[in-house]
């Protein structure tokens, strides 16, 4: 008996008993979604505290710095960090944030000098609007295009946050999706119009020519101030995210349990629907069997009934999670840092397998319950 | 094989469910043929229930010809669907020989009883058994899907073949819920002889039809037997069903009791 031909009966089995599984499917992409939701977190997280291979930025903050504005540093330690070996290109930043805990809903503007801005990223790029237009006027914004969507801007607009006034010059996408979340605007407007003044910015990024030489980098610059007025504490950004984000750290850590429970949920859940529907047929395995289907064939019928429930499920649940986020755009951010919740193809899919796979595990108690049964009693 | 042009002979001359037609064949056909195609030789179940044994069918010996359409009456408990489970290989005899065509079912097991009822055997139930969220059709093409060499235009033209021998091409697209006790039955005919097996059990194909349906039954196994060479056992407490086959057995307390040959089964 070929295989598609099992398929095709369970696939009947499913689109023919529709509310029972609606219901089920319904179950199984709640749990899902749960499950790609935790997964999501767990991976922005990982995307912004763990240190990869192609990083090669560090950020200089003042030292004992608790939030952007606590962390001041004088302008001019820009070309004596140049100076330093290993030091491929610096770039002065001030930041300001409407919020230093931890929230959903941060408004961080980064001043960085004009000129610089596409040397510091240049993988930035311009989806509405223009660079020029952002050049050309002292007091205009390039908002990224997750800040634009959360609060509906575009080129043109003005707005107001943080006792800051700008102009929308454009809206732009990066890579880096903590850059996405942010509002660029020219470094010396900042400085005069978040009243930290003229010389002072929040830190420094520094892109090294080696990555391997990055804490070397680091220890030199942190060096070379440390008997400074200013002394200052240099690492990956990700490192300063790690450590100032511990207990969001630990609260998403703990999300995790969550995403368990719903794994579990999702297998009780089918194999209860399952079993459910082998009791109910075990008529008709007897019947299957007297008609010449071997045990194994009747058995298979229910575990592809099990793992399709679980394709379903699972396609409804990751992708529902995936379109939740993208739309909702959520970025979370701890003492001006930021952290988008951005979904990942990779974690649909791995969500997609395990559905199925729990939908695999959860049918072959059922399939032993159909296709066991003595074949003379199960038909009186 | 399906003889197509039997079938085709068949439209051409009258309809098939007219009794005129059923008694041309019944006349022609030899009542006790020479071979025997189901033959039970000491053939014993025993069965455990708690503490107590039960023995349904005691050293049984059982001769039926090809072709032929048998019927077995008996009380409750005689052992009447035993020995039809038996002859259907939906079940192993605990002693006794019981040979079908050349295949002694007592020496297969388990797996190879579920490939030879595949090839062999059609069981038709009282109740009917189809598969409630399949159509007639599927219901029908169910057994040919265990056939790995078959085309789907092959099976298709067998599912029709067989629907419209049952006279229910016109409702292949019907759910067993649409479909009257009659029809429900004649469905189950044709899943039961779609794979052309030599052998028919049939446990009161009767048993749940008014009386018009049950006549129509009956005619159409009377053609199964006559004209296709089908051997046909049927189970029944029905005496008028049982007049329409060819012979009728009776069991007592799982040993045959009383044999009667009709050599000319009424009609129905």
């Amino acid at each position: 008996m070929k295989a598609r031909h099992l398929l095709g009966l369970a696939l009947k089995q499913i689109t023919r008993h529709r509310v029972r599984s609606a219901l089920t499917i319904a179950g199984v992409a709640t749990g899902m979604f749960l499950y790609a939701s935790v997964q999501t977190m767990q991976s922005s997280l990982a995307a912004v505290t763990q240190l990869g291979a192609e990083d090669n930025t560090l950020v200089v903050y003042r030292e004992n710095r608790f939030c952007p504005s606590t962390s001041r540093l004088p302008e001019y330690y820009l070309p004596e960090i140049l100076r330093i070996d290993g030091v491929a290109e610096a770039v002065p930043i001030q930041v300001t944030v409407n919020n230093c805990g931890a929230s959903l809903d941060v408004i961080t503007f980064r001043g960085v000098p004009p000129e610089n801005l596409l040397e510091y990223n240049p993988d930035i790029e311009v989806t509405a609007g223009s660079v020029e237009g952002w050049i050309g006027r002292s007091d205009a914004a390039l908002v990224g295009e997750n800040f634009a969507l959360r609060r509906s801007l575009r080129p043109g607009d003005t707005f107001e946050a943080v006792g800051v006034r700008v102009y929308v010059a454009g809206v732009v996408r990066s890579p880096l999706a903590q850059d996405n979340n942010v509002a660029y605007v020219h470094l010396p407007f900042l400085q005069q119009a978040s009243r930290v003044g003229l010389g002072v910015v929040t830190q420094f990024n520094v892109r090294v020519t080696d990555a391997s030489q990055m804490e070397a980098v680091a220890d030199r610059i942190d060096e070379l101030f440390a008997a400074d007025s200013a002394p200052t504490n240099t690492r990956p950004e990700k490192a300063f995210f790690a450590q100032t984000a511990r207990d969001l750290i630990e609260m998403i850590g703990f999300t995790r349990w969550l995403g368990l429970g719903a794994v579990l949920a999702v297998l009780g859940l089918v194999a209860n629907a399952l079993l459910l529907a082998a009791r109910g047929r075990i008529k008709e395995g007897a019947i299957l069997q007297t008609l010449g289907f071997p045990r194994l064939a009747v058995g298979l019928i229910m575990v592809w009934e099990g793992a399709l429930l679980g394709l379903f499920g699972g396609l409804v649940g990751t992708l529902g999670a995936m379109a939740f986020f993208h739309l909702k755009r959520f970025t979370l951010g701890n003492e001006g840092l930021t952290m988008a919740l951005t979904p990942d193809w990779s974690v649909s899919l791995s969500g997609l397998l395990l559905a199925v796979i729990l939908g695999l595990i959860a049918s072959v108690w059922p399939a032993i319950v159909a296709s066991t049964k003595p074949v003379v009693s199960s038909l009186r | 094989m399906w003889k197509q042009r039997a079938i085709n002979e068949t439209f051409a001359k009258a309809s098939r469910y007219t009794k005129n037609f059923i008694m041309t064949f019944k006349t022609t056909i030899p009542l006790n043929t020479t071979e025997a195609y189901i033959r039970c030789r000491g053939v014993s179940k025993t069965y455990y229930k708690g503490k107590t044994t039960v023995t349904p069918l005691e050293a049984l010996d059982l001769d039926v010809g090809r072709g032929e359409f048998l019927a077995l009456m008996g009380p409750s408990g005689s052992g009447k669907t035993t020995l039809l489970n038996l002859i259907a290989g939906i079940d192993s005899p605990s002693t006794g020989e019981l040979w079908i065509g050349e295949q002694n079912l007592a020496s297969l097991k388990r797996g190879q009883l579920t490939s030879w009822r595949a090839h062999n055997c059609g069981y038709i139930f009282q109740l009917y058994h189809l598969v409630p969220i399949l159509s007639a059709y599927e219901n029908v093409e169910l057994p040919l899907l265990l056939d790995k060499s078959l085309s789907p235009k092959a099976r298709r033209e067998k599912v029709e073949m067989a629907l419209d021998l049952v006279g229910l091409s016109d409702r292949s697209d019907h759910r067993p819920t649409e479909l009257s006790g009659g029809q429900e039955q004649r469905v189950a005919i044709a899943r039961a002889i779609v794979t052309d097996p030599g052998l028919l059990v049939a446990d009161e194909p009767t048993g749940d039809l008014d009386r018009a349906s049950a006549t129509a039954i009956l005619e159409l196994l009377q053609e199964l037997s006559s004209k296709y060479d089908k051997t046909i056992v049927m189970v029944t407490h029905d005496a008028v069903a049982a007049a329409a086959a060819m012979r009728t057995l009776h069991l007592e307390k799982g040993q045959l009791a009383e044999q009667a040959t009709t050599l000319k089964p009424q009609t129905v």
